[in-house]
């Protein structure tokens, strides 16, 4: 009996995994989608958000620290999206190597530059995002930085496949490239939109269309009824060309104003997984440019 | 019922989510038109960097994100380095009971404690609650929660997390709120309710269990979430433990968290804590005073569905049971020691908490009770009888504008005090928090 229990806390002081994989947790799907183009078989990728979830506003849930406890290196959007939980799940995953500084921590923000800083900012002004718009993984030109920065940070994690993960890199590049020419051919130019949140930011200012306004009032705080009216208004007045919403935000009240005003709504995937469509960030950016046609 | 809580809470909810009507449309127009001037301003500006950016890495061979990497994460906050991230929790409430202040002050829990109600009818600040923290190398985090009420300030905790430490050990150490049970490690801002469960109240005092101590938790990695962690603690807590017990540290800890995910938005966490120590209090009956061993065992369920943002329920129990064995020494008005009889408690207590969220409301209900299974009370070998089950029910409605303010109405219908009168509680809790972001723990 002794001897059961015996090796029963051996097993538990020193389960560590079998195979040599690199372990990469990402906080979003698109993260993970990005660290599979790049990492392929080679790693294993596990996400914490799910497609169906705001990033806003998640809590740190027990199985999101036994994931970050058992990762090698851990991916996230930075720019204080998710400062809601991350802290305290990198603090409780009792795990040194993913702590800020450690090699097994990316901050996929460092390698672009954020659009719309405030130069000034308090909370009377909603929940906005002090650093910038963190929501830049609808830009293709950022996109390709962050892969660059993720095959660094693998490579750095797993030398052994450093090579592996580089020729990924080019062939993620050169489909890039190619994805690009398609989408700057699209039909956006100039076109008009008004929008729930501010997500399409980056696009918008690299594809040259418009947000005139926004269904939420103030980041993160539900429009008013009077919010709405206003919305109405500016929509006759403005004759945009679409409403927009996701999945997870705004479809409701982006459905309303559609039939108010008889201007479309359509509702887009905000993140990899949100529609069945979306599979990687590829077809996440070919169905946001297919919705906004 | 005290409508004027009811009323004052429906004109602040009405304020807040009323819209204000008659905005000028074309006024937003023109402002509008300027803002998309200024956006092809800045798309122009940007294109700018863009170039510039393209001639500096084709000079520099692509270098520029090595340089990049020494930008601040953000993870932490913008805040420099030579600020800690700070916050102010602000709790004030409108209190009001059938009861005179005299009467909640001696609303005890006869064969539990002599502690009565600190609330004042009408207007009380429980606290303005100051939090500090920050890394402070790569090897510490550190934590300093500092509660300013009427009485001055005080430091409830003040610790230090380790970050480094292998094989999924974390040490803390200082002054922090004890692992044990679910509610006993969260601030009262974050609880569902203006107040402590009854066993809380009952069993270690409203406040819970803050000791100065160290704390060593182990994350194995399972298949499944399992904490465990074990803490060696001064033993201050005046119910269970009390500063004179024993010279030195005379309480120790144990506690298990596991967690299940049951789908993407549903997960259990559960386990069991128990806490042991030498006590020596003067809180179990008017003019005593006791000597001896009390331990403290725990369960604790949560279950949580999030399907999105908009909605979500939550249910949450903690079953506690106390033994306590000594010497229970009966004293006159001078102090001085009349008789010593043996004195033997074994108790226990339940609360069920179920919480609705939809949008920016949240619905509640709780059900507190003691001497649920055991209520064993005997001095000198002989049981003590009380009268009834002490227990109280609550409801709660609440309405948070954003994550960083939040009003509160709370009813309790409270017959914890084993006569036959009820104390009908109403609470109007405002608490809002600015300054650094505070966490979303599950
Ligand atoms: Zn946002």
């Amino acid at each position: 009996m002794k001897k059961y229990l015996f090796s029963f806390l051996a097993v538990l002081l020193f389960v560590t995994p079998s195979f040599a994989k690199v372990n990469a947790v990402a906080t979003l799907p698109w993260i993970g989608s990005i660290a599979k183009e790049i990492g392929k078989d080679r790693i294993e990728i596990t996400t914490l958000i799910k497609a169906g979830q705001d990033p806003h506003f998640a809590e740190a849930k027990p199985s999101m620290i036994l994931a970050a406890r058992k990762a090698d290196l851990l991916m996230y959007n930075g720019l204080e999206l998710e400062i809601g939980y991350l802290p305290r799940i990198i603090e409780s995953s009792n795990n040194p190597n993913i702590q800020p500084g450690k090699k097994g921590n990316l901050d996929c923000s460092q390698f672009i530059t954020p659009i719309e800083k405030p130069s000034s900012v308090d909370r009377s002004m909603g929940d906005v995002h002090p650093l910038g718009n963190p929501h830049y993984h609808f830009s293709p030109k950022n996109i390709l930085s962050v892969a660059e920065g993720m095959t660094n940070a693998l490579s750095e994690n797993d030398a052994g496949n450093a090579d592996f993960y580089r020729k990924n890199m080019q062939l993620f590049k050169d489909r890039l490239m190619e994805k690009q020419k398609q989408w700057s051919s699209r039909p956006l130019k100039g076109k008009k939109y008004i929008a729930y949140h501010k997500l399409f930011e980056y696009l918008a200012n690299e594809y040259g269309f418009w947000i005139l306004g926004y269904i939420e009032p103030k980041p993160g705080i539900p429009p008013s009824a009077g919010h709405i009216q206003e919305m109405i208004g500016l929509i006759e007045k403005a004759k945009p060309d679409a409403v927009i919403a996701t999945y997870i935000a705004g479809k409701k009240e982006a459905g309303a104003l559609s039939l108010k005003t008889g201007v479309k709504s359509v509702v887009l995937p905000q993140d990899v997984g949100a529609t069945e469509a979306a599979q990687d960030w590829f077809s996440l950016i070919d169905e946001v440019f297919k919705g906004l046609e | 019922m005290k409508h004027w809580a009811a009323s004052l809470f429906i004109i602040f909810v009405l304020c807040i989510s009323i819209p204000s009507y008659g905005a000028d449309i074309e006024s937003r127009l023109k402002a509008l038109e300027d803002t998309i001037q200024q956006q092809g301003k800045t798309i122009e500006d940007q294109q700018k960097t863009i170039n510039a950016l393209k001639g500096e890495t084709a000079k520099t061979g692509g270098k520029t994100i090595e340089s990049a990497q020494s930008k601040a994460t953000g993870l932490f906050g913008s805040s420099v380095l030579s600020n800690p991230n700070i916050s102010l929790v602000v709790n004030t409430f409108a209190y009001a009971s059938n009861l005179t202040e005299e009467e909640l002050e001696l609303r005890n829990i006869p064969g539990y404690t002599t502690e009565g109600l600190e609330n004042r009818n009408g207007f009380n600040l429980e606290s303005a609650e100051l939090f500090l923290f920050a890394p402070v190398d790569p090897y510490f985090n550190l934590y300093a929660t500092i509660p300013v009420t009427e009485d001055g300030a005080e430091v409830e905790e003040a610790y230090f997390v380790t970050t480094s430490l292998p094989a999924g050990l974390q040490m803390k150490g200082g002054k922090f709120k004890s692992g044990f049970g679910r509610i006993n490690s969260q601030h009262p801002h974050a609880w569902d309710f203006a107040d402590a469960p009854l066993p809380y109240r009952a069993f270690m005092g409203g406040e819970g269990i803050i000791e100065k101590g160290v704390q060593l938790t182990y994350l194995p990695t399972l298949p499944f979430y399992t904490l465990i962690g074990a803490e060696v603690l001064q033993g201050d807590n005046e119910f269970l433990f009390g500063p004179d017990a024993e010279s030195g540290p005379h309480a120790y800890t144990l506690f298990a968290k596991a967690s299940l995910d049951l789908s993407d938005n549903s997960t259990v966490l559960f386990g069991p804590s128990a806490v042991t120590g030498k006590t020596k209090t003067g809180s179990i009956a008017e003019d005593t005073d006791f000597d001896g061993d009390s331990t403290l065992y725990g369960f604790e369920f949560t279950y949580k569905w999030k399907p999105s943002k908009q909605q979500g329920f939550a249910l949450q129990s903690e079953y506690l049971y106390r033994t306590q064995k000594g010497d229970l020494s009966a004293l006159d008005e001078n102090g001085d020691v009349v008789s010593v009889d043996e004195l033997r408690r074994i108790q226990d207590g339940l609360y069920v908490q179920g919480i609705y969220q939809l949008d920016r409301w949240r619905l509640g209900a709780r059900y507190d009770v003691l001497d649920l299974f055991k209520d064993e009370y005997r001095v000198a070998g002989e049981e003590q009888e009380f009268d009834g089950n002490p227990r109280r029910m609550t409801g709660m409605l609440e309405f948070n504008p954003t994550e960083f303010s939040r009003i509160r109405l709370q009813y309790n219908h409270d017959r914890t005090a084993r006569d036959e009168v009820t104390n009908h509680e109403w609470w109007l809790q405002f608490t809002m928090g600015i300054g650094a972001h505070s966490a979303h723990p599950f």
